[in-house]
């Protein structure tokens, strides 16, 4: 199984939507809500997602190496090769 | 002033901005109290009704780029996907915002490219 990991907003619908989609599916994924981190945290999240071509749009998802930015569940069900529930 | 109040208050205040932009308050009306709900929060904390859905780092003129309705900073962007990023707007042609996708903004300048 891909190791799943979601940089996401508290505030975010899109993001809340996206962790449901993976708890839907009993896909175990790590996630770290950006606006509850300290600063040093902060900056190394966004470091991370500018480093691979994301600004600061929430959800940003990490499935194995690929990198999905926004809420997209037809492109989570082809990155972890599932179908639709 | 309560959520409620606050709720209102951001919607009379944000309807004829985003009129003039060709946008309107998203149908789904559920979606639409929660993103105002967190930017009711916003503004009690900041004074400002930042985008619920995107990070506020310590780049002041960036954050200005995510007051809502942000529309004119990302116009391109958001029109190409017929919504702002958190959805709280759409094109004022949209009937069934569930078919809209969000278009990251790193793939969106590769389609302009």
């Amino acid at each position: 199984m891909k190791k799943i990991k979601i940089y996401a907003l508290s505030t975010c619908l899109w993001c809340k939507r996206t962790k449901k989609f993976f708890e839907d599916r009993k896909i175990s994924f790590e996630a770290v809500d950006y606006d509850k981190a300290d600063e040093a945290e902060q900056e190394r999240i966004m470091a991370e997602m500018r480093g691979k071509g994301g600004g600061g749009s929430f959800p940003y998802v990490c499935i194995g190496e690929e990198v999905v930015q926004g809420y997209d569940p037809d492109e989570f069900e082809r990155l972890l090769g599932c179908g639709k529930k | 002033m309560n959520v409620e109040a606050g709720k209102k208050a951001l919607r009379f205040q944000f309807a004829p901005i985003v009129d003039k932009l060709g946008y309107k308050f998203n149908p789904a009306e559920e979606d639409v109290e929660f993103l105002l709900e967190a930017e009711v929060t916003f503004q009690r904390q900041y004074g400002i009704p930042y985008c619920p859905c995107q990070a506020r780092t310590r780049d002041r003129a960036e954050n200005m780029k995510i007051v809502c309705p942000c529309i004119p900073f990302h116009r391109e962007h958001y029109d190409a996907m017929k919504r702002c990023w958190c959805g709280l707007f759409v094109h004022k042609d949209v009937t069934d915002p569930s078919a809209l996708k969000q278009i990251p903004p790193s793939k969106f300048v590769k389609r302009k490219e």
